[in-house]
């Protein structure tokens, strides 16, 4: 079935946006819906992941007439429940089921290639204009620069006092992901161009800096609760924001798909794939890089992969002197008071 | 500690084996001497998935395969509260208790030390993701390799090829980790092996149709867990027939218990005290058949005994789509004559849990009585004897309503 729009949703980071856009298609991250989501709990499970839960009740409610396709990834067993239970309750016109690896070595990169080439054979069916080489290597390179320009920026924000709030660059990259990367584009040049004038340490009481580290996060409200008690977030280690602008595909290598599969899978990683010695190092080299005084560690309620991690990071980070506080999630942070309350306590002590 | 407790398990069980020589204890003192066997200086110690993980690969190596889940939530069936005890070290470390009691059982007796060395720790993609995250952790514990055998979601000839290829590198690790020469040949003998023990599991599969079975039935789902750790070991085949010989004599025998219900128990059943037996007993259920008890792998090639490996994981229920699982499940129903399916439902299970509802839909189209019954397997703080109790017997009412 060709599609009758263009607009593709998909539901994890592994998904690799370039395929979809070199068959003439539109990638957009698919966001859940805030608020309850009693609906899922009844078709899924109470202690499932919040943000599972979330897009399949905006599912239920036809939130998912937006997008013409969905693309789904086998990234944890929540995401492969969903794609069951989509396909068993939600009238969808096209979906598809990524195969991504959970390990990272030439093997998985070889398979995960495989399957690249079939999600292109099947794009290009779908919109019924095929992937090509000259197309893809074209998408690539477009993708590059777009993540590469958000780079140029998270690596501005090494500077103190900060060139651009902590949830201005994340909402800016939220609109990339979920909204126009054309404006999404002009907005980033502009914002570099008067960030890099600002050359030099600028003036003002230096703030408290704080990383943000975790999964899926398509909200600001988090940022806005530290920037709001005074605090700064130079950086957020999510797959909606920094994490996911570190990756580059190899523009000149002999086969595009093999490019895509390395970048993917070998790019910075989630807890999916890595373990969590591979996650501190990654914190503890952001720490430095952008002078960071404390870390909000946080996890999706009911997320195995992160909550079995969260135990070492915490470990390992205190042991070298970095104040943490972790703060399990619900994806929409309803209890935002709370959250607020923890973090008031924590800048405040990371203040003395 | 668990070095003293495996000992003591074992010894209690060949004094019970002498008096009684059943096939059922006979299972039980090879899993209690390869945990006592983990604690010995001279064993190469693989922590590994025996449910998940082809353990004929392991066989074909001279080394002690122990898996850290199994191992650990023994412990519950003897001390519930020092069991919790553990779980609260895990806790107390940062733990949420949103995380499966199994992993935070196994990361609690990791802190106080109780548990053997690891040489390697090998586990699997599947059946969630908990297991493999608490691997990775486990492996940072000990300073050790973690490998995870990374298996896709569906069969095709490149996810055979992709599984195949891990299960060679592993076996190359393994050489590395023991010192051992990997022989071929050995793995094929190890295959033919688990072939004979594969044949006398569906003997005892096709007895299991028998009305009335003459068992309860809980070894039934619980040696679908861990009976594979004997997989590719002669002994595997010869418990298999002894538990063939066993129930023929006794269905020969007559003088039954009256069956009054069939079921299937989907998931897993709770190593933790529960009141799930003494119900059952009273009421007549026997557990005919588990979801993953069922013969469903087939034959494995000799001749191609990595791909046949590979495609034996593949071929796991928990694998896949919710489709390969029901399959399963809508074979067990023709094959079985079940009054009722009971799904136990572990809340950190999530994988599982999750597709309660699609398996619900599916046994309602078939008009087949279904529970889904809420517990933990190994935290006795998430189990509700009284809330169990309720949900057993009005499921139960269902059942005689239809007979």
């Amino acid at each position: 079935m060709q599609y009758q729009g263009d607009k593709i949703g998909y539901f994890c980071s592994m998904v690799p946006v370039e395929i979809i856009t070199s068959a003439g298609l539109k990638p957009v991250r698919v966001k859940g819906k805030a608020g309850m989501t009693a609906a899922a709990d009844a078709y899924l499970y109470p202690n499932m992941c919040p943000y599972i839960k979330s897009l399949f009740t905006d599912a239920l409610e036809g939130g998912d007439a937006a997008f013409d396709g969905l693309v789904f990834a086998r990234s944890c067993d929540g995401m492969r429940r969903l794609y069951d239970a989509w396909k068993a309750y939600i009238p969808s016109k096209f979906t598809y089921m990524l195969e991504a690896p959970k390990n990272v070595d030439d093997l998985a990169v070889a398979y995960y290639a495989s399957q690249l080439r079939d999600f292109a054979v099947q794009m290009g069916k779908a919109s019924g204009s095929e992937v090509t080489g000259p197309a893809l290597e074209e998408a690539i390179r477009a993708a590059n620069k777009a993540r590469g320009m958000m780079r140029d920026l998270y690596s501005l924000q090494k500077r103190t006092p900060l060139p651009v709030s902590g949830s201005e660059l994340f909402n800016l990259g939220l609109q990339t992901l979920y909204g126009d990367e054309n404006d999404a584009a002009g907005r980033m040049s502009s914002i570099y161009k008067k960030a890099a004038k600002r050359d030099g340490p600028g003036r003002g009481r230096k703030k408290i800096r704080i990383m943000i580290s975790g999964n899926v996060m398509d909200r600001p409200d988090v940022f806005q609760i530290i920037e709001n008690v005074g605090a700064e977030v130079p950086v957020a280690d999510l797959c909606t924001a920094s994490r996911y602008f570190e990756r580059t595909v190899d523009e000149h290598g002999s086969d595009p798909f093999v490019s895509l599969a390395a970048a993917y899978l070998d790019e910075p990683r989630c807890s999916r794939t890595a373990a969590p010695a591979e996650i501190y190092a990654r914190i503890s080299d952001k720490i430095k890089q952008f002078a960071i005084d404390g870390v909000l560690l946080t996890a999706l309620k009911f997320c195995d992969q992160q909550l079995n991690d969260i135990p070492y990071l915490v470990r390992r980070l205190s042991a070298d002197g970095t104040p943490v506080l972790f703060v399990e999630n619900d994806y929409v942070f309803s209890d935002r008071d709370r959250v607020r309350t923890r973090v008031e306590a924590f800048v405040e002590m990371l203040e003395r | 500690m668990l070095k003293k407790y495996y000992s003591e398990m074992k010894s209690g069980l060949e004094t019970a084996y002498q008096q009684k020589p059943r096939a059922w204890i006979r299972m039980n003192i090879q899993l209690a001497s390869t945990f006592t066997d983990a604690f010995r200086d001279d064993a190469k110690v693989i922590w590994t998935s025996y449910y998940s993980f082809p353990m004929e690969l392991l066989a074909a190596f001279d080394v002690v395969p122990f898996d850290f889940e199994i191992a650990t939530n023994l412990l519950p069936m003897f001390d519930a509260d020092g069991a919790v005890e553990i779980m609260n070290r895990a806790e107390e470390a940062g733990y949420s208790t949103d995380v499966c009691s199994f992993h935070r059982l196994a990361a609690g007796c990791c802190m106080l030390g109780y548990m053997p060395r690891a040489d390697l720790l090998l586990t699997s993609s599947y059946f969630c993701d908990g297991k493999a995250k608490a691997n990775q952790s486990l492996a940072e514990h000990y300073g050790k390799e973690s490998i995870s055998l990374d298996v896709p979601n569906k069969i095709s000839r490149e996810s055979v090829d992709y599984v195949a290829a891990q299960l060679r590198r592993i076996s190359g690790k393994l050489e590395e980790v023991t010192g051992q020469r990997f022989d071929l040949e050995r793995l094929r003998e190890c295959i033919s092996v688990s072939n004979r023990a594969r044949r006398a599991y569906g003997q005892m599969a096709d007895l299991q149709k028998v009305t009335p079975y003459p068992y309860i039935g809980i070894p039934v789902v619980n040696m679908s867990i861990f009976g594979n750790m004997l997989a590719g070991r002669e002994i595997q085949e010869q418990i298999y027939m002894d538990m063939v010989k066993e129930s023929r004599e006794k269905i020969m025998k007559g003088n039954l218990v009256p069956e009054k219900y069939r079921i299937a128990w989907l998931a897993w059943f709770p190593p933790q005290p529960t009141n799930i037996t003494q119900i059952f007993r009273e009421n007549g259920v026997t557990i005919v058949m588990g979801e993953l008890a069922r013969n469903y792998w087939g034959e494995l090639d000799e001749g191609l005994p990595f791909e046949s490996l590979a495609l034996w994981c593949l071929k796991n229920p928990y694998v896949g789509t919710i489709e390969q699982r029901l399959k399963g499940i809508n074979e067990i129903i023709d094959e079985y004559k079940l009054d009722g399916v009971v799904h136990f439902s572990t809340d950190a299970c999530r994988h599982s849990c999750a597709a309660q509802k699609m398996i619900g839909d599916t046994l309602k189209e078939r008009d087949v009585p279904y529970l889904v019954l809420d517990g933990d397997m190994s935290d006795k703080r998430k189990y509700s004897a009284d809330r169990t109790q309720l949900l057993l017997e009005n499921f139960i009412e269902v059942m005689a309503g239809r007979k």
